[in-house]
Formats: structure tokens, sequence, C-alpha cells
């Protein structure tokens, strides 16, 4: 049963002579689980928190490995469930330490009920995510329901599509999550088994490059009996908003540190993140799918197939779901003709029969002067690869909606509208 | 001079035991102003006594109850050690994450004063209830914490529910008594601080307590905080609202709850019970149930239903000294 997991744990084996290598610019080939497990070694955490739930496990067992090999001074706390995952966590960073967790699919909305006191507490714990169904059925496939329903819990949330990405995004998501502008929580989020269990290329920087980066956490609020302080009173009426407003504040304040931390990355360790949004072949495109997560790698292939037979297309993808970059979004999308969102999550009953990012397009997009034709595609539910042939199905779709300037369905299901 | 907080965050040592009510009233307050308890509220006097108990190199947490609602206000909380609010579910999480996150930095060279004692003040409903999962994983995990169960029987701050420690025959807003269920509460209460024992044999101390008791209690949060792991103090809190009781009578009934072994004092150390409180003879329940408006609708029946669950519990704990049904 735990044949994939497994795996992960025997590729940290086989990586021994590694672990701990401080050779700059190491190159291994590392899971997105892999990825994330050397980048929280690299940033010193203090405290993780675990439970076991495919498939995101890996990466617990990946730093319970490092712990047991003192090759990172960690407290392994094996929690009760996710719920008593998150309390730990909760309580961890709010006594000042750097603190980790993760989950996936259900394990990620049993813990639903502290997302928000974490947030509003202002701790910045980082969560690592492999996305997985939520039940019913029993199904180990990635789709992004479980942590796009935390969407509104006050936690930064966005996704990588390479193990590359989850390794630089897990050291600039703590370095945004703690700067003293923001201390807010991060999920870092990848697909299960497509990023999570399947080894790519990493280039591991140097230990004394990330501490150079990532400097260690000083959390100014922390529970400490030479500084007593009271965390999360009871309010009054007339309390509520102001409280909620600085949450707000909180969360849009993070745009100029997130600018500021992705290109301090870019030119500390040579990379060429956008801090927001990766346009891939858009300059002259006339119609793009807009995507979020690892079915992108698949989908800039796609882009390249079907460029070469002449066709305007392009991809989006967005690194951040929260905090939504409406701004640079309106910018890019709304010079385009058409916009076929990808959706690997459902929402039932949601406006236009879509996902979730296509509501979060229609409001970017509503006050632009420009009003792209908008579809959604509801692709690689219950954790399906998105094939090749269906994202030239897609593209297809938003070629004839440009010309045309509409489309037939508001939501195209992929494995039903494409047969 | 030193402040005894400078003296205990330099060099750790153990709270010394008390040996009388002076000696208690002596020491500082750490729960103060501020707060918006009932007249008469027990589990304030039980936050009130632990805090003097626990002194200065302290951090509480207060799983949502009573004793969150009513005692903090934004901007005031009437604690002056640190204090945080846990959900009611998880305050043996929160508790665990604070415990291992002083280990790693101590370890780590990244936090400079001696390890504190850190103390979860949760309610029967956030112990017993919906916070049994939490509580359990902490004690297995044997952190260096002490969970404190403040026990008023009910969920009072909600307006008087039942929770899993509300006794048999029990009037609430959840349980009212009528015709067709003329003993209001059906069932009997866990026994919590047992269980807790039984669930997790590494646990080395653990005890239950009564705000009457006052200085046998001081001491058994005492000896809780000086163990290295998790220890648990079950404490007997008087709910007078809750109960139907005047203020004066708080004190008494708690006496009452003790004198006839409904609640035990006891002490589990090195893996042995010890009864704090075994007279020649208890008192039968009827007296203690006589001065509670929510046992006022009970018949003879229920007060001997009653008084047969003490007398099993009394005898499963080797105390032979059972009381005759009334």
């Amino acid at each position: 049963m735990a044949n994939e997991d497994v795996k992960v744990g025997r590729q940290a084996e086989e990586d021994k002579g590694a672990l701990g290598d401080s050779r700059p610019g190491t190159i291994k080939f590392l899971t997105g689980l892999g990825a994330a497990a050397h980048a929280l070694r690299m940033a010193d955490i203090d405290v993780a928190s675990s439970y076991p739930i495919r498939p995101y496990t890996g990466v617990m067992m990946m730093l319970s490995m490092m712990a047991a090999r003192g090759e990172l001074d960690l407290e392994f706390v094996h929690g009760e469930g996710e719920h008593g995952q998150l309390g730990i966590a909760h309580g961890a960073s709010s006594a000042g330490a750097r603190a980790m967790t993760g989950s996936s699919g259900v394990g990620v909305v049993y813990a639903m009920e502290v997302y928000s006191p974490i947030s509003g507490g202002r701790c910045p714990v980082q969560m690592v995510i492999a996305d997985r169904t939520l039940d019913p059925p029993g199904d180990f496939g990635s789709e992004h329901t479980d942590a796009l329903s935390t969407r509104d819990q006050g936690w930064m949330l966005g996704w990588a599509h390479t193990p590359q990405e989850v390794f630089d995004n897990t050291l600039m998501y703590y370095r945004i999550g703690e700067d003293p502008r923001v201390y807010l929580p991060q999920m870092n989020c990848q697909d299960g088994y497509f990023i999570s269990h399947i080894p790519q290329r990493v280039v591991v920087p140097t230990q004394e490059e990330v501490n150079s980066f990532l400097p260690p956490l000083e959390f100014p609020d922390a529970l400490d009996p030479l500084n007593p302080l009271g965390h999360g009173p009871q309010i009054f009426p007339g309390q509520g908003h102001v409280l909620e407003a600085t949450r707000v504040n909180a969360m849009m304040g993070t745009f100029p540190v997130i600018d500021e931390v992705v290109n301090d990355f870019n030119k500390r360790f040579g990379t060429s993140y956008d801090p927001f949004v990766e346009q891939y072949k858009c300059s002259d495109a006339e119609y793009v799918i807009f995507i979020s997560g690892g079915h992108a790698f698949t989908g800039k292939f796609a882009v390249d197939h079907m460029r070469e037979k002449g066709m305007k297309i392009g991809l989006v993808r967005t690194r951040w779901v929260r905090p939504w970059p409406t701004d640079y979004l309106a910018d890019i999308l709304s010079k385009f003709k058409a916009i076929g969102v990808v959706e690997t999550n459902n929402s039932f009953g949601a406006a236009r029969q879509c996902g979730i990012l296509t509501l979060e397009v229609a409001t970017t997009l509503y006050q632009c002067d420009n009003k792209p034709v908008l579809t959604a595609f509801m692709a690689g539910l219950g954790g399906e690869v998105i094939r090749l042939d269906e994202f030239y199905y897609m593209g297809d779709v938003l070629k004839d909606a440009a010309a045309k300037g509409s489309t037939e369905r508001t939501a195209y299901w992929i494995g039903f509208h494409n047969v | 001079m030193t402040t005894l907080l400078e003296e205990q965050v330099q060099a750790k040592v153990d709270l010394p035991l008390l040996a009388n009510i002076h000696q208690a009233v002596e020491l500082d307050e750490y729960y103060v102003m501020g707060h918006r308890t009932c007249a008469g509220c027990g589990p304030a006097l039980s936050y009130r006594l632990a805090c003097k108990a626990a002194g200065p190199n302290s951090i509480f947490l207060g799983p949502t109850g009573c004793m969150y609602v009513a005692n903090t206000s934004y901007l005031c909380v009437p604690w002056a050690v640190p204090w945080m609010h846990t959900q009611i579910t998880d305050a043996g999480a929160v508790v665990s994450g604070i415990s291992a996150a002083y280990e790693a930095r101590i370890r780590k060279g990244k936090y400079k004063g001696t390890f504190p004692n850190i103390y979860v003040f949760a309610g029967d409903g956030g112990s017993s209830d919906i916070g049994i999962q939490a509580a359990s994983a902490m004690m297995y995990r044997d952190h260096d914490a002490i969970f404190i169960c403040y026990d008023n029987e009910c969920y009072s701050n909600t307006g008087i529910q039942t929770s899993a420690q509300t006794p048999y025959g029990a009037w609430t807003t959840f349980t009212p008594p009528g015709p067709k269920i003329p003993e209001a509460k059906k069932l009997f209460p866990k026994d919590f601080a047992r269980g807790m024992i039984a669930l997790h044999p590494a646990m080395q101390y653990a005890a239950a307590a009564s705000i009457s008791y006052p200085v046998d209690y001081m001491n058994k949060v005492r000896k809780a905080a000086n163990i290295h792991g998790a220890a648990l103090v079950h404490v007997h809190a008087i709910c007078p609202k809750g109960w139907g009781l005047r203020a004066n009578q708080v004190l008494l009934c708690g006496k009452l709850a003790v004198e006839t072994g409904t609640f035990h004092l006891f002490e589990y150390e090195n893996g042995e019970y010890t009864y704090q409180y075994q007279p020649k003879a208890f008192k039968p329940v009827t007296e203690y149930l006589k001065i509670q408006d929510r046992f006022a609708h009970l018949k003879p029946e229920h007060h001997q239903k009653i008084q047969e669950f003490i007398n099993q519990g009394l005898k499963r704990c080797g105390i032979k000294i059972p009381v005759e049904a009334v």
C-alpha cells in the first residue's frame, strides 16, 4: 500500500552521501517532497508536526530521517491527527520556533478549524501540501480542492510546478511569511504524485547562501515569561471589523514584500521567477491557458507543439492564489481574446458551473475595458493526468472562441466534451 | 536585587511545597483583576490558586470555555504571566508545540532562559469531551507541561449544557427533566483522570483536587510542575450558576462532594494511588444533592441510584467504607 512513500524513503537513503553536503550548487535528483525536505533542513526548522496521509507523507519521513541522523536539530512531534498537527505548529510558532507541518486531501480539511487562529495570531507557520482528492471515493490522485478549501482562512497560498520550484518556494515563503511587515502562515503546495513523487533535477545551494537569504526567525510577540503577553483574547462589539481589517491589510501588504523577496532570490541564486505570474509564450498570444500547479509542466509542452502548428497560444501560470495578484493578472489577461482556466478542483454548483479559479479570474477581469472570452476546463479531476491531446483540445476551443468571440459552454469537462 | 522571576529564569528550581494556608496567602498573585466571572465562581478561584502556586516563570493556555470567555476582553486579560487562547479542541496540541519549541530553542541556543512551566487550563469539555484527543496525545508524548482540568461538570459558558463530566441526574439546558425523562441526565460521567492515567503508562504524576482544599490543590499543582514530563491535575471547581447554588455555598458544596465520596481527592505517583480523604464514614450523597437546584427534581430512587454509583466508585478505589443507600 505504501509503495510510493517507501520509494521516497529509499530515495532519501540513496541520497545519503549528499545529505548535509555543502557543495556549492549541488545537483540532486529529488521529488517535490524531497526538495521540500532539503529546503526545510537548510532553513533550520525547529519544530515539525507529522501525521501520515498519502501523498505528502514523504516529506515527514525524510525530515524524521534527517533528525535521526543528526543532520537537522529538530523537535519532530507526531500529531494525533491533522487538527493536532496544526495545533502543535500553532503553539510552536507562538513560542518563537520556526515551525512546519503538512498534509494532503481530507487531512487538510480535517484541520480546518485551526487555520484561522494561526493566521489571525500572525504565526508564520509553513505547511507543505501535496494535493489529493477529497473523499468520496477513496482516491490518491491530485486535485486542488483540498488546499483551495482553505483559501478564506488567511493563509498565503501558492503552487509550484517543479521540484526545483518547491525547493525555492520553501525558502522564499518563509522569508516572506516571517517578514515583520507580514507575519503570515504559508501553504506551500505541490500536486500529489505529479510533483511530489516524480524526481527531477534540483540545484541545491550552499548552506551559507541559504543562511544569508533566510535569517533566523525573530518573532517579537513570542510567549515568554520575561515578556508576558496575552494572545487571542475575546473582543467586544466595535472591535471585530478593525481586527479583520488589519488581517486583510497584512495579506494585501505582502505584494511589495513578495516582489522584493523573489527578486532578491533571483539575484542571489541566478533564477528568473516572476514574483507573481509566469507568462509562457504570451508576448504575441491571442488566447491563453490559465493554470496553477503541476499540470503547467505538460501545458508548456502542449503550447510548444501548438505553436509549431501556427496557433497563437500561450500559458499563464499564477504562482499565488492568496494573495490573488489581481492588478498584475488584470494587466496580463485583459489583452487576450480568449482565456481558458484549467480547473484541477471543483466547486459544486458554483457560478458558471466552473471551478474556483475561474471565479477569481472572472472577478479580476470584470473591471477591465477589454473582457476576453472566458471559459473553464474541468480537467485532471480525480487526479487524472491531463494529456497532451487534452491540452490540444483546449487550444482548439480557445482558438475558436477567439475567432467567434464566444464559447459554447462556460465549462468544458475534459473526458466528456472532448470525446 | 533580583526578582523572583529573574531567579527562576536564570536557574530552574523546584517549586517548594506549602506547609499551610498562611504560606499560600503570602504568594504573589498572577491571576489578577480584569475578569468578568460570576460571584462565587469556582473555576476563577481554581485559576487564582493555580497561578499563585505556579509563580512567574509560567505560561498559561486557555482553551475556549468559561475561563476564556469570562476572563478576557481585548487588550485586557487578568494574567500577569504569558497567556494564550487555544481552540476548545486542541489545547493539548498547542501546549505540545510550545513545549517542543522551548526544547528546540533552548537546545539550539535560541532562548537564553530556563524551561518555563507550561500549563493548560481547560474546562471539563475541553479536557474530557471535545478536547480529549489532544489532551491524550500530549500525555502520550509526555511533553513537559501540566494539564489542569477545571471541572465544573457542564458547559457553563454556553448556558449550562451537559458535558461528559455532568453527573447522572443533573439538570442542564440539554438535559431538562420532564415526565418522559424524570431524572434529567441519564448517563453517568466519565472517570477522566483515572482514564487518562490508565491510557498513558508513562505518566509520572496525576492528581485530583478541589478548590475547597486549597493547600492540597496548590501543592498538587506544584508537584505536577516539578515533574519533567506530562502531568495532570483534575480540580473540582463548582459553578454556582450552573449547579443552582448561592455564592456563599460554593466551598461548602466542594467539601460535601469530597465528604460524600462523590469526588475523590487522590494522587497518582510512581504507579501508586494515594487518597487524601479517608474518613471513618462518608456522608450520604443526599446531603450533597439536596443543596443544589440542579438535582431538585430527583426522586428517592434516583438518589439511591447515585448512592450505588458512588459506593461502586469507592469500592473500585479500594476505599472500604461503603455508605448505606438511603
